[in-house]
């Protein structure tokens, strides 16, 4: 290129787009590679038991099993074991994210008015679009191919890595898409993303009920985590299902695309109403204001973590009966990291714990989006009412606690009700006891939330999510890795009592929530006195 | 103790090494309608976001009627605040965000805003994501005019709007000051501030560079006198003090620059038969672009 030549205005939108998706992009890609990196070596661990292969038959027949695990395919191999054991969560994580950076880098930047001067120059819509989706796209498909090269790397068989890596990745395009088209579709950020994150709520429930009931399996090929399933990469290896999964993320792109070139900047294909009648009632005070942003985010997580735990719920009496029928598999479970799970206590605590990642990350959403308030200038005219900071915080605060608290016992009264409903025992209180037991690491995680908020606010969201969804991947690794109990014993995770196995580790729990509440108030220090920004 | 609505006392804010506001010695009197003038980047919106204690000072104090600027919740019961971009929660209308704005702020009275409503042309069913920056800029004008906080901070609030709605904020001023409020507008809009400012500061790289009454101001600055004569030429203007560039601009038609008191140039011209005599005072536009528009100024 002659010095003199401007540069390719195309290019350059490329440019700004990569720009704002590679540190993600590089933090998602390396967990895709290295949880299954991980797993695969240590495989052969937990495998010793030569009894081991004999039970696996009997476990992959289990309806409940299958539900919460997604039908295991060769677990024999250390290739099929680790795609049973990490794939679907690597590919829920690489859904989510590619629905959040998408919506983020498209709709969110047009609603800050950022494209608005983008798209004066040369670059029309569509193609601006198209180029911020082809820079989201980039991560899914690195991605894929990192899981690949590391499955190879483990000396797993190439076809099986070859169609695990290419199953992600392509799960990945999909979500992309779908998120690009909600983009376009709704004028507004948060229900685009919300639209996308029920697509793929939607699609995890179905292949769960599609694994677990043999009469209703056809759904599998209705959703992109079936199509996955289907795939069944060290198993048969079936190409049919991800050309199926990369056909429809072709059509949805496509769809994306049309619906960019057809709509105006700035609007959506749906026209948000042009005038309404003045809801009032819950604009009286900056806490009753808080709490009204909260409730609409919080139906969605309801809607999530209150599904997962019933179908939890539901399938409960029947795994943990069908593991106490079998001992063996029992102790190998135990050794998988899944102890205790033959009485329906064991199964409930092992379950309960994992909903502090949950209501870890909608702590830390919340929170920065806070932040996020602050810097696009919505709370400008707020912070010049008679309202002290800490006034402003604690509101905040106390609107986020309440739906943590609600999310908890949403999850405990699902997991009641649903084993109530196949006539399984486990009191309402036992229940709602285990649920409320993680609240501390939620606590910890609304604490380093606050923290970042007062003291390094572009950090909100990633320091909210270390606690819960950093300390919980921090226990699997240390866990499958066989790391130095110190190690273990800096994850929240580890001084959790199993409830309502056992009683509740008061002592784990008061230092937990003094330390959440110490950071609270050394995050409030800081908010009191900084800058706001924007 | 002084009953000034505002007051800074070397009053400065540094960013790293970059001097945003150095050593700014302000004190506006209650009652006064107070223009605070610069270029962009002069410091401006630095000091309103200090006022409003939504930055800290990195020397020097800030006091709103005799409260600390950074006691929040007590100062910001007398003031009201428009923002020079005002951005809203998208999700809410212009009525939800009044309601939110009057039930949470000093106080306001009610029957004014619906009438500021009205003056204004706002439509307040729309959700906020639909205004243009004009109508985002009436909402907050509307929710600070219908205050009866005793001082409004008004941060550029005419950038968006149209001649007719500047005209109604024109209006909305002269009422407030008639109520006795004081107002602290900063402003590009000269004629503006001109129209409706007692006194103005003007600040140049975060330096109060003059602070003044509008007329004192124009006072230290030239005044075009154009002279209409029969017969001979006034002689002798060019020695006269404060008079410069005497220029012929027709026949019988003589004009200058004058700088201070015109006594002595009277004086000179009385000599003379003088049929018409205009004396056009500096705008404060022409005093601004003295401050800045010449390189070695800056």
């Amino acid at each position: 290129m002659s010095a003199g030549r401007p540069a390719n205005p195309a290019t350059a939108v490329t440019g700004v787009a990569v720009r704002q998706v590679r540190r993600g992009g590089l933090l998602v890609v390396g967990l895709c590679a290295g949880l299954p990196a991980l797993v695969a070596a240590t495989y052969t661990r937990v495998m010793a038991d030569p009894a081991a292969a004999g039970s696996i038959g009997r476990l992959a027949a289990n309806p409940a099993i299958r539900t919460l695990f997604g039908e295991p395919v060769a677990l024999d191999r250390a290739g099929g074991f680790t795609v049973w054991r990490v794939g679907t969560f690597i590919a829920v994580l690489l859904a989510a994210w590619a629905i959040l950076a998408t919506t983020r880098i498209t709709r969110g930047e047009e609603d800050a008015g950022r494209w608005a001067l983008l798209l004066a120059g040369r670059v029309t819509l569509r193609a601006t679009v198209a180029r911020h989706l082809a820079a989201v796209m980039i991560v899914p498909v690195a991605a894929g191919a990192a899981v690949t090269s590391v499955l190879l790397l483990s000396g797993t068989e190439p076809a099986g890595a070859v169609v695990h890596g290419a199953g992600l990745g392509v799960l990945g395009l999909f979500f992309v898409a779908a998120a690009g088209l909600a983009a376009q579709v709704f004028p507004a950020r948060a229900t685009a993303t919300g639209t996308a994150v029920a697509v793929l709520g939607a699609g995890l429930l179905a292949r769960m009920v599609g694994d677990g009931l043999t009469e209703l399996g056809w759904l599998r090929w209705l959703t992109p985590f079936g199509l996955l399933a289907l795939s069944e990469p060290y198993g048969r290896n079936r190409v049919l299902p991800l050309l199926l999964l990369l056909a429809a993320a072709a059509v949805v792109t496509g769809a994306a695309l049309a619906a960019a070139g057809r709509r105006d900047a700035g609007g959506g294909l749906v026209a948000g109403p042009a005038g309404r009648r003045p809801r009032l009632s819950s604009l009286t005070s900056v806490e009753a204001f808080a709490a009204r942003r909260l409730l609409r985010p919080l139906t969605g997580w309801a809607l999530g973590v209150g599904a997962y735990y019933l179908l939890i719920g539901f399938t409960t009496r029947s795994v943990t009966g069908f593991l106490a029928d079998n001992p063996a598999l029992a102790g190998q479970a135990a050794r998988a990291g899944f102890a205790g799970l033959d009485a329906v206590e064991g199964f409930a605590a092992t379950l309960f714990a994992l909903l502090a990642v949950p209501v870890g990350g909608f702590v830390a959403v919340r929170l920065s989006a806070f932040v996020a308030a602050e810097n696009s200038r919505h709370l400008t005219l707020l912070t010049a009412q008679p309202i002290s900071r800490l006034r402003l915080l604690a509101a905040e605060l106390a609107a986020t606690v309440g739906g943590a608290l609600a999310l908890v016992t949403v999850a405990g009264v699902a997991v009641w009700a649903g084993l109530a409903a196949t006539g399984g025992r486990l009191g309402l209180p036992a229940a709602l006891a285990g649920a409320w037991n993680t609240l501390p690491i939620v606590l910890l995680s609304l604490g380093a939330a606050v923290l970042a908020t007062g003291w390094a606010p572009r950090a909100a969201a990633l320091a909210g999510s270390l606690p819960a969804t950093g300390g919980f991947l921090l226990l699997v690794i240390a866990e499958s890795a066989g790391a130095p109990r110190w190690v273990r014993q800096l994850s929240p995770f580890a001084h959790l009592a199993p409830v309502p196995l056992t009683a509740v580790a008061w002592a784990a729990t008061l230092i937990m929530t003094t330390l959440a509440v110490a950071l609270v108030a050394a995050g409030a220090a800081g908010y009191r006195r900084r800058d706001l920004q924007g | 103790m002084s009953s000034a609505a505002l007051r800074t006392v070397n009053l400065g804010k540094r960013y790293g090494r970059v001097v945003a506001v150095d050593d700014l010695c302000l004190e506006v009197a209650a009652g006064e309608v107070f223009g605070f003038l610069g270029p962009n980047g002069a410091g401006k919106s630095t000091t309103i976001r200090m006022l409003l204690g939504q930055a800290r000072p990195t020397a020097g104090r800030a006091w709103v009627f005799d409260t600390d600027a950074a006691d929040v919740a007590r100062a910001h019961r007398r003031l009201a605040y428009v923002p020079a971009d005002v951005a809203l929660w998208p999700q809410l209308t212009g009525a939800e965000i009044l309601h939110l704005q009057a039930s949470t702020g000093p106080g306001i009275d009610p029957s004014y805003r619906a009438e500021l409503v009205e003056r204004f042309a706002l439509d307040p069913s729309k959700p906020a994501r639909t205004y243009s920056s004009g109508n985002r800029q009436k909402v907050a004008l509307v929710a600070a005019f219908a205050t009866r906080a005793p001082l409004l901070v008004l941060d550029e609030p005419t950038s968006g709007l149209d001649p007719l709605m500047e005209r109604e904020f024109r209006a909305a001023v002269a009422q407030a000051r008639e109520r006795g409020q004081t107002v602290f507008l900063s402003s590009h809009q000269l004629a503006e501030v001109e129209a409706v400012c007692d006194r103005v500061a003007i600040l140049r790289a975060g330096r109060l560079a003059e602070i003044a009454a509008i007329d004192q101001l124009r006072g230290l600055h030239r005044t075009e006198v154009t002279v209409s004569y029969t017969g001979a030429p006034p002689s002798g203007l060019d020695t006269v003090p404060g008079v410069d560039s005497v220029e012929q601009v027709g026949a019988g038609r003589l004009r200058f620059s004058l700088i201070g008191a015109p006594a002595p140039a009277l004086r000179a011209l009385a000599a003379a038969e003088v049929t018409a005599l205009a004396v056009r005072e500096a705008s404060l536009e022409e005093i601004f672009l003295d401050y800045y528009g010449t390189p070695e100024s800056r």
